[in-house]
């Protein structure tokens, strides 16, 4: 049995804003959400990268203590936006507590912010404060918090995938659950990801000398996918979800269909953990037009994953190269927030659904003056209108992990 | 501290803290406040706090069969006696 999946709702909460109007508004006008790293107190002094993708408003989440007592920061934005997803997508309580609505959703690692909590403890008072480490410790830490404190929130019954795959957490959370729908499993799937405000990954990147540093104080120029003086990446924060569901039944409740995905990648390197591989990615961008059974000329657009570092721009450009050509527009989203992490892989579907519907294209911001190895592409020059049928949201993470996602544009599906 | 005082100070906790609303002594605490096994050792610590000791964990244990917050009381003057004598 193979079933096509729509996508019914979306949120995000990003560097550039949560409510779609701004997220829209920050696209059009070029606007950065990447601001001065929050100083820490422990690991910023020792950061040579002082620039971060950061949500710096107030969101009003009003979650009940129940909820709240298991929740760590990072399962804050998972929560919000799982609600407003269910919200949006108009779903009974019948339904979303009947087994047949399962949730795929993850994050880098849980939340570091309650880890270094526990961390303190341990190399703090331990006589005295051994039992403030508790199972409530663990629940807000955990590696799945943010799918099980959105199933508890929600008293969602069906299957659970928490995927933890770095940079591919929330585009191979959204795989995995239209899997789950197309083969038959479930009947509808909450995905996503999310994750914190964290220099723990910040300092990762930085050893590796893969963060951007020559834009400290000019934030906003960083980062700078595919452009000659691009310098690394900037981590960020944020979350986002996407409601999938079975076509046939989105249709009949006459819910509103914002896209269709219509493929789905996930392979490995099979090799080294960091390094960007050409064979991998370019593997991956082709099991995913295969999967969707098209051919490289019916994408007109990708979301690159162009992360800003000096190698893995140019190889997921010759990677683009083999399987495209020069014929889908390319913009690198992260240009606009930095690297949001586990979150990327949703919130650059969202987004790309918000330009789909808007019949627009963002440019990749700061890109002045491109490499020339990255040249061959083309690159969305502008903003531009632009009425895309089929998308291409692509992800590479450590550990060899590469995911493609196709998405077509919910307008007049037949 | 007197009944009284244990009193006031466990509901204060339970408003302020756990966020009853409404408590009353005889209340199932899981029925009707959803409180479950993570608050009743998050609320054991607090009590360690303004009782200034630490419960050992043969005391803990004798907190599990708290079901209302008269039970609560009676464990606290219990632990005290226990304590005293």
């Amino acid at each position: 049995m193979k079933r096509r999946v729509v996508i019914t709702a979306s949120s995000a909460i990003t560097p550039i804003g949560y409510a779609k109007e701004d997220i829209i508004d920050h696209l059009r006008q070029g606007k950065s959400g990447v601001r001065p790293l929050v100083d820490d107190g422990l690991l910023t002094r020792h950061i040579h990268s002082h620039v971060f993708g950061t949500v710096d408003y107030v969101i009003d989440y009003g979650f009940k203590r129940q909820d709240r007592k298991t929740m760590g920061p990072v399962a804050y934005y998972a929560c919000q936006v799982a609600k407003d997803v269910l919200e949006r997508s108009g779903l009974s309580r019948e339904f979303i507590t009947s087994g047949r609505l399962g949730v795929a959703f993850g994050s880098t690692h849980g939340s570091p912010t309650v880890q270094r909590t526990i961390y303190k403890t341990f190399f703090g008072d331990l006589e005295n404060s051994f039992s403030s480490i508790g199972a409530v410790d663990y629940l807000r830490s955990m590696v799945h918090t943010t799918a099980v404190n959105i199933t508890r929130m929600f008293g969602i019954t069906g299957r659970i995938i928490s995927s933890s795959t770095a940079c591919t957490t929330s585009s191979q959370s959204i795989g995995y659950g239209y899997e789950m729908i197309k083969y038959g499993m479930q009947d509808a799937m909450l995905c996503g990801g999310a994750d914190e405000y964290d220099t723990t990954t910040v300092a990762v990147f930085d050893n590796l000398l893969a963060c951007s540093v020559k834009y400290n104080d000019t934030p906003h120029r960083t980062p700078r996918p595919f452009d000659a003086d691009r310098d690394g990446l900037v981590v960020g924060e944020g979350g986002g979800a996407v409601l999938l569901e079975e076509y046939t039944a989105a249709k009949k409740r006459g819910a509103t269909i914002l896209g269709e995905i219509i493929g789905f990648s996930c392979n490995n390197n099979g090799g080294d953990l960091i390094l960007p591989n050409l064979d991998g990615i370019r593997t991956t961008l082709q099991l995913a037009l295969d999967d969707a059974a098209i051919d490289a000329a019916s994408v007109d657009f990708i979301s690159a994953h162009a992360t800003a570092t000096k190698m893995g721009d140019v190889i997921e450009a010759q990677a683009i190269d083999a399987v495209y050509g020069g014929h889908p527009y390319v913009t690198g989203l992260k240009s606009y927030m930095g690297h949001t992490m586990g979150t990327c892989g949703v919130i650059e579907l969202i987004l790309t659904l918000y330009m789909m519907e808007q019949n627009f294209l963002a440019p990749t911001l700061n890109l002045e003056k491109i490499d020339e190895r990255c040249s061959m592409l083309r690159h969305t020059p502008e903003v531009i209108d632009s009425r895309t049928v089929i998308a291409a949201i692509q992800n590479f993470a450590f550990g060899g992990v590469n995911t493609c996602l196709l998405v077509k544009n919910g307008k007049n599906l037949d | 501290m007197t009944r009284d005082q244990l009193h006031d100070t466990i509901l204060q906790i339970l408003t302020e803290d756990f966020e009853f609303e409404n408590p009353a002594l005889d209340d199932n605490l899981r029925d009707d406040h959803g409180f479950d096994s993570i608050d009743a050792i998050e609320l054991l610590g607090k009590i360690e706090g303004f009782l200034g000791l630490t419960l050992t964990r043969e005391e803990k244990e004798q907190a599990m069969t708290i079901r209302t917050i008269n039970d609560i009381l009676d464990y606290i003057e219990k632990i005290q006696l226990q304590r005293a004598s």
